[in-house]
């Protein structure tokens, strides 16, 4: 009976301390949904009401989990050919809503930007886009994606790219070509984040020697707790006090719960076995994999478990460099009690309960992610009164 | 507001004070300059009231320079984007002569605005012609921010005015490749956020010789709602006739000369001329040898005739170089309008139809776009079409 009383309370807390410090949530595949869901119809998926049967994300549910800024993911498959049109369409996408719930979401290019979301009380919406595929090996398409406004760019997604190694594919270059490690810099010189989650940890550990930019994990959890490729090593995570950047945790289930690792192996093989894309999200393939499901019931991961992950994450990267990033809509299942964008404060009271202070939680939701996102754009303004756009090549530099 | 002005007339923010108007009836004998009175007794009429700039009897030469000082030339095509990317180092303030384009020969050539082609070689798709065009649009800024003092990118007739009154030639953004928005009208708003401001129809399916599917006038639509011009050079015939009938901007023929002189494939044949005048389109004509003839008096001849079959509000210059191509004798670089303007003079064209062809008429044009697109963006929301649902 204290126990439940407590945790009501610590509930209320939590939703308290968000209003005065939101989340910055570091992923989100809404847009992708949208397109595979309906084909950017936005009609068909008016996010400003209820859409618990289609999406994690919509408005009224992030205003309920206190979200106060979201790194739109602009996402597009690796697997497949032209990538950089479809990326495009993914910024567009982005730019219609934004324009479209013009009252509840804010345009966010910087950290001021973000900030200024905060105080009117509307979603800062910035873009972050997943695999180095999205720039097919060129500079001047990265530097298009930074004009159109994307401040992020994981530098793989699943597979390699012809200049880094995935944590999710046979490694070829090592980590970072020399191309790589040139479009790490000039990244550096846009002031565009070196996003590492989904990158092999040999990348990560090039782009941390090569980045004068803090980088960030945009939604990745720790190793050390489960033993999943797209998990942080802890000597990365101790790399992380040096480099000013910040790792943030994610929620998925078949990365930050191990009975979920295994679990989900077997069900990818079950997709495969019908047909689908392991991380098809359409409703023919979610209909498989809850068939699956039925026979294999799925391991349940809780707030708890990704408490875990933040406890042992801040003892090693400490809690400078910490936050959030769920993942929503870019995964079929999440975890019991963080089940869409409305679950932020069952994380926040779970770790109010663990002891957290508001100041440690204010840095978690909302500080680190502004800070860090500044000091990229401080590293750019001198990279620029140093040195001109690069004109590197691929074949020139790896050829 | 300064889209609102009329930018025929110069602001005298620039340059130097307009001398005092000479009185309205003077007399020969009280007149200092001697051709003038003459001038004036021969009852000729005076061509600017701004000073010696349209005096009658001074060289064509002299005179072109003069005319060309007040209505620069606003050039509908230049391939440098394609020709920069090919050179190590260039640095366009200081001059370069491996390329035809460059500050010092703009200055001359009274080039106040240029439009930047992005085409592609052909055949590119997908990854490899969107891809291309973002680098393109990132060289082109890239250029325009490392040569401050003599470029500037405008996105609209306003700022292409305004960068003219500070002395600097604009950059319009355009034409690009229609493939270059790989069927998709995201794209076509992504592109156009980035500054591209013309978009050539053809050569994709949604505007091929067939012309215009379903989605391929969802394209122009949405062409005018954003304020991106429509490019017909190089257009089928029923691409042309349709999207001169549905677009409700004025339509461009970036590099069209006269068939009807000169047989060349993206020449315009007099009907389509008449069809563009009508609809208030714009013709620009190509100084290249292949397009209308190897000397400026072809060119002029095919002046003429466009305007003659279209009117003088429909007839502009492209001046096509850095794009591979031969030009006519005299006019082999961004510095030989005056050998044009002053063949025009000669053949007795007057100074407000100059000042149309260089430069008005390319504002008028780009002005009824920006105008279209508010009007339309009022009215309509983004279009969510996709080739796939209309076309398919």
């Amino acid at each position: 009976m204290t126990r439940e009383v407590t945790s009501v309370s610590s509930l209320e807390q939590a939703r308290q301390l968000l209003r005065e410090f939101p989340v910055v949530d570091g992923h989100n595949d809404l847009p992708w949904a949208l397109r595979e869901q309906v084909g950017y119809d936005l009609d068909a998926r008016d996010i400003a009401t209820a859409q618990h049967a289609h999406l994690h994300t919509d408005i009224p549910r992030l205003r309920e989990g206190g979200v106060g800024a979201q790194y739109w993911s602009v996402y597009v498959r690796s697997d497949l050919p032209d990538a950089v049109p479809a990326t495009l369409e993914q910024i567009d996408c982005v730019r219609q809503l934004i324009a479209r719930y013009g009252d509840e979401l804010r345009p966010a290019l910087t950290a001021a930007d973000m900030e200024a979301g905060r105080r009117e009380g509307r979603i800062a919406s910035l873009m972050g886009a997943e695999g180095g595929h999205s720039i097919a090996n060129s500079l001047g398409t990265l530097r298009g994606l930074y004009d159109l406004g994307v401040r992020y760019l994981t530098l793989t997604h699943n597979d390699n790219v012809a200049w880094a190694d995935s944590a999710t594919d046979e490694p070829v270059v090592g980590g970072l070509s020399a191309f790589g490690r040139e479009v790490v810099r000039e990244m550096n010189r846009l002031g565009m984040l070196v996003d590492l989650s989904h990158v092999a940890a040999t990348t990560m550990n090039h782009a941390l020697d090569t980045s004068v930019a803090p980088v960030i994990f945009s939604h990745s959890s720790s190793r050390a707790l489960c033993d999943h490729p797209r998990n942080i090593p802890d000597d990365v995570l101790e790399r992380l006090p040096g480099n000013g950047g910040m790792a943030m945790v994610t929620f998925v289930p078949k990365f930050v719960l191990q009975a979920a690792v295994d679990w989900t192996a077997a069900a990818d093989d079950n997709m495969r076995a019908h047909g689908f894309h392991a991380l098809d999200t359409t409703p023919e393939a979610m209909k498989v994999h809850r068939a699956f499901e039925e026979t294999n019931p799925r391991p349940v991961a809780t707030a708890a478990t990704v408490a875990d992950h933040l406890d042992h994450m801040r003892e090693v990267a400490g809690i400078d460099h910490l936050g959030i990033g769920g993942d929503y809509d870019g995964t079929a299942f999440t975890p019991d009690g963080l089940s869409d964008v409305s679950g932020y404060p069952n994380l926040i009271a779970e770790l109010l309960d663990r002891g957290w202070s508001k100041p440690d939680l204010a840095k978690l939701t909302w500080e680190n992610a502004v800070r860090v996102l500044g000091a990229a754009e401080d590293v750019a303004r001198e990279e620029q009164g140093r040195r001109g756009p690069s004109n590197a090549t691929l074949e020139r530099l790896d050829g | 507001m300064a889209d609102l002005q009329d930018e025929l007339h110069t602001t005298a923010e620039v340059g130097p004070l307009d001398p005092s108007a000479p009185p309205p009836l003077a007399l020969p004998e009280s007149d200092g300059q001697s051709d003038d009175g003459i001038g004036s007794v021969l009852g000729l009429p005076p061509l600017s009231d701004a000073g010696g700039d349209g005096d009658p009897d001074a060289a064509p030469i002299d005179r072109a320079h003069a005319v060309l000082a007040e209505h620069p030339v606003a050039d509908g095509y230049s391939g440098l984007p394609w020709a920069l990317r090919h050179l190590p180092w260039y640095d366009l303030e200081l001059g370069e002569s491996t390329i035809d384009t460059d500050v010092p020969r703009m200055r001359r050539g009274h080039v106040g605005a240029l439009f930047w082609a992005l085409h592609l070689p052909d055949g590119l798709t997908g990854d490899r012609a969107v891809g291309a065009t973002l680098e393109q649009l990132d060289l082109v800024r890239t250029v325009a921010r490392s040569h401050p003092e003599g470029l500037r990118l405008a996105g609209t007739a306003g700022q292409v005015t305004d960068a003219r009154n500070c002395g600097r030639v604009a950059i319009v953004l355009g034409p690009a490749s229609a493939a270059a928005i790989d069927d998709s009208i995201g794209i076509l708003r992504v592109l156009h956020s980035l500054g591209l401001r013309v978009l050539t129809l053809a050569g994709t399916s949604w505007a091929s010789k067939a012309g215009l599917t379903r989605f391929g006038e969802e394209v122009v639509r949405e062409m005018n709602r954003l304020g991106v011009l429509a490019d017909l050079s190089g257009a089928s015939p029923a691409t042309t006739s349709r999207a001169v009938t549905i677009s409700k901007a004025p339509v461009l023929c970036t590099r069209s000369a006269a068939r009807a002189l000169r047989p060349h494939p993206a020449n315009l044949p007099d009907e389509t001329l008449a069809e563009l005048g009508a609809a208030g389109g714009l013709c620009l004509v190509p100084l290249t040898a292949e397009q209308t003839g190897p000397s400026v008096r072809d060119v002029a001849d095919h002046l003429d005739h466009v305007r003659a079959i279209a009117g003088p509000e429909c007839v502009g210059l492209s001046g096509t170089y850095d794009s591979g191509i031969a030009h006519p004798q005299e006019l082999g670089d961004a510095s030989c309008y005056p050998n044009l303007i002053a063949e025009l003079l000669r053949r007795g064209w007057s100074e407000p139809d100059i000042g149309l062809l260089t430069w008005g008429n390319v504002q008028r044009v780009l002005r009824c776009a920006d105008f279209t697109a508010k009007a339309a963006q009022q009215r309509r929301e983004p279009s969510t079409a996709r080739i796939a649902h209309l076309d398919g």
